[in-house]
């Protein structure tokens, strides 16, 4: 059979990893995972939710060893992960010690701090199998499964490594702002350094001297996984981050000058990836260079006029891109816009048809529509929702939604209106709500 | 509306929160013991880097995930000022 190892392109001595407690060997990873491997629960799959990406790490190896699949949720609201847990067999959650989550079988690494080093051999994974499923938020109201096998994952990161030129040593090792449990974030903050022997930084920076800190860690020249919301923080007045190999941005689309500008301050070229859940990360660009995106290596672009789906051999079936496209002769592609029904809120993307469900599931809400305002400024836009609920507040929606979706979508504002403006047919159109977005901000301001 | 005890100073953080994250509240209606962030103001981390990022340009204060404070200085908005006032460059 067909496999690839966990980890490639190390010795047993060599740092896999950067912790806030110092460096973890090879040798101590192949040891942690088969401690763990042996210790979880009978099931066929699990939420990883650690936020130590070493920790991480090993309960992903954990899992597969075991044939377990890593289920990634769209979101961290109660209800979407109970939901999901309840659709996969009675799954499990990882968590960090001491929390739980209500409602689901709760795992809490570490398991014990134990000095009985197993001694292993990196295990080898077949590429065939599921190893993750990563969730998309549909139209239809349910989260949408996106299986992902291990050789999905490798062949994504080499294609990766392959494009910038990226090979064991050089870079040292990658520090991440972005989380592991986002496609990106494991495509380019696990599966790339793991892959090619660099140094994996445990944490997630936050701030820009968080990122600082982070990079000053590593033992030497690091690349930089991150978001255009991160970069812009990064280049702020009075930071000054350590001399960087690459900057590898993705979620969101990066705007040229905010690109400029890192390259002049950080002295480090900027990459953007694009990818979407159902396909991983498709290609990439030198934001500065050009506005038109070149696929990795193995992708293939099939369909005409606006409809595109990618195609390589990892994949099971064709994915479709969720963005209209316009393909060139020589094999980019052009972004020209959201499809209708996503929107994307500082990299986190989401059905609207979907947000509307929700909203009119709640108790009291008799109407009710989620609307996207057009982006003033480099800042992030909130969504904006126009409520029908007599006898309701706008607290008491919130509270509903809060369990229900990502914070990232709570909209800010909320209005409580009498109706919505449907026309004869019952649709919403944008312009009608745009007015009534006026309207209700000047009465809130006056 | 208890604004009556609300420093000069606070009215000045409030007013950056407001214009910096666009949360269509009155800044002298924001509680200055009230949460900021989950309830009361509904704030998350993508606002608390946005924060972040305009603290260090008006005021010159680089926040930390390591400050020993942090969860207590972004709580509300009289510790959040307290805690600029106290690391201020500028």
């Amino acid at each position: 059979m067909l496999d690839a190892p966990l980890i490639n392109l190390y010795h047993p001595d060599d740092i896999l990893a950067w912790d806030s407690t110092g460096p973890r060997t090879v040798r101590e990873f192949v040891s942690d995972v088969a401690r763990l491997t042996d210790a979880l629960p009978d099931r066929p799959a699990l939420l990883n939710l650690l936020s130590n990406r070493y920790d991480f790490l090993v309960g992903f190896g954990a899992a597969m060893l075991r044939g377990q699949v890593t289920l990634l949720p769209q979101s961290r609201a109660p209800e979407t992960l109970s939901l999901i847990a309840k659709d996969y067999g009675e799954s499990y959650c990882l968590t960090n010690a001491g929390e739980s989550i209500e409602g689901i079988d709760c795992v809490m690494l570490p398991l014990q701090i134990g000095a009985d080093h197993r001694p292993g051999t990196i295990p080898r994974i077949p590429l065939s199998q599921v190893v993750a499923i990563a969730f998309t938020s549909g139209s239809t109201g349910r989260p949408m499964p996106n299986h992902k096998t291990w050789g999905a994952l490798v062949s994504v990161a080499h294609a990766t490594a392959s494009r910038f030129g990226l090979k064991a040593g050089n870079p040292n090792g990658a520090v991440a702002t972005v989380p592991h449990q986002h496609m990106f974030g494991l495509e380019a903050s696990v599966m790339l350094p793991i892959q090619h022997g660099l140094v994996m930084h445990a944490g997630r920076p936050l701030f820009p001297e968080d990122v600082r800190a982070a990079l000053e860690e590593m033992p030497g020249k690091s690349i930089l996984v991150t978001t255009p919301l991160h970069l812009r923080a990064c280049i702020g007045p009075d930071v000054k981050l350590p001399s960087l190999e690459m900057i590898l941005s993705a979620t969101s689309p990066l705007a040229r000058d905010l690109a400029a500008q890192a390259e002049q301050k950080l002295l480090a070229p900027v990459q953007e990836i694009f990818g979407f859940a159902e396909a991983g990360s498709v290609a990439s660009r030198r934001t500065i260079e050009t506005d038109d995106w070149r696929p990795l290596d193995g992708i293939v672009l099939a369909g005409h006029g606006m409809e595109w789906t990618i195609r390589a051999d990892y994949l099971p079936a064709p994915a479709r891109f969720p963005d209209r496209l316009s393909v060139q002769d020589d094999g980019t592609f052009r972004v020209l816009g959201r499809a209708e029904d996503q929107v994307n809120i500082a990299g986190h993307r989401v059905s609207l048809g979907d947000l509307n469900r929700t909203l009119l599931e709640l108790d009291g809400v008799q109407d009710g529509v989620f609307f996207l305002p057009e982006a003033d400024d480099g800042s992030i836009t909130r969504l904006t929702a126009f409520v029908v609920a007599p006898g309701k507040t706008a607290k008491d929606i919130q509270v509903g939604l809060k369990k229900r979706i990502d914070p990232v979508f709570l909209p800010r504002p909320l209005f409580l209106v009498a109706r919505l403006p449907r026309n004869e047919t019952g649709k919403l159109p944008r312009e009608a709500l745009r007015k009534l977005a006026e309207h209700c901000i000047g009465e809130s301001a006056g | 509306m208890i604004s009556s005890n609300v420093s000069m100073f606070e009215q000045e953080v409030a007013k950056l929160i407001v214009d910096t994250l666009k949360v269509k509240v009155d800044p002298s209606t924001i509680q200055p013991e009230a949460a900021l962030f989950n309830e009361g103001l509904g704030l998350d981390s993508i606002d608390a880097l946005e924060l972040a990022l305009a603290i260090s340009q008006t005021y010159g204060y680089q926040i930390k995930s390591s400050d020993p404070d942090i969860k207590e200085n972004f709580s509300s908005l009289r510790a959040l000022a307290k805690a600029i006032e106290k690391h201020r460059t500028k």
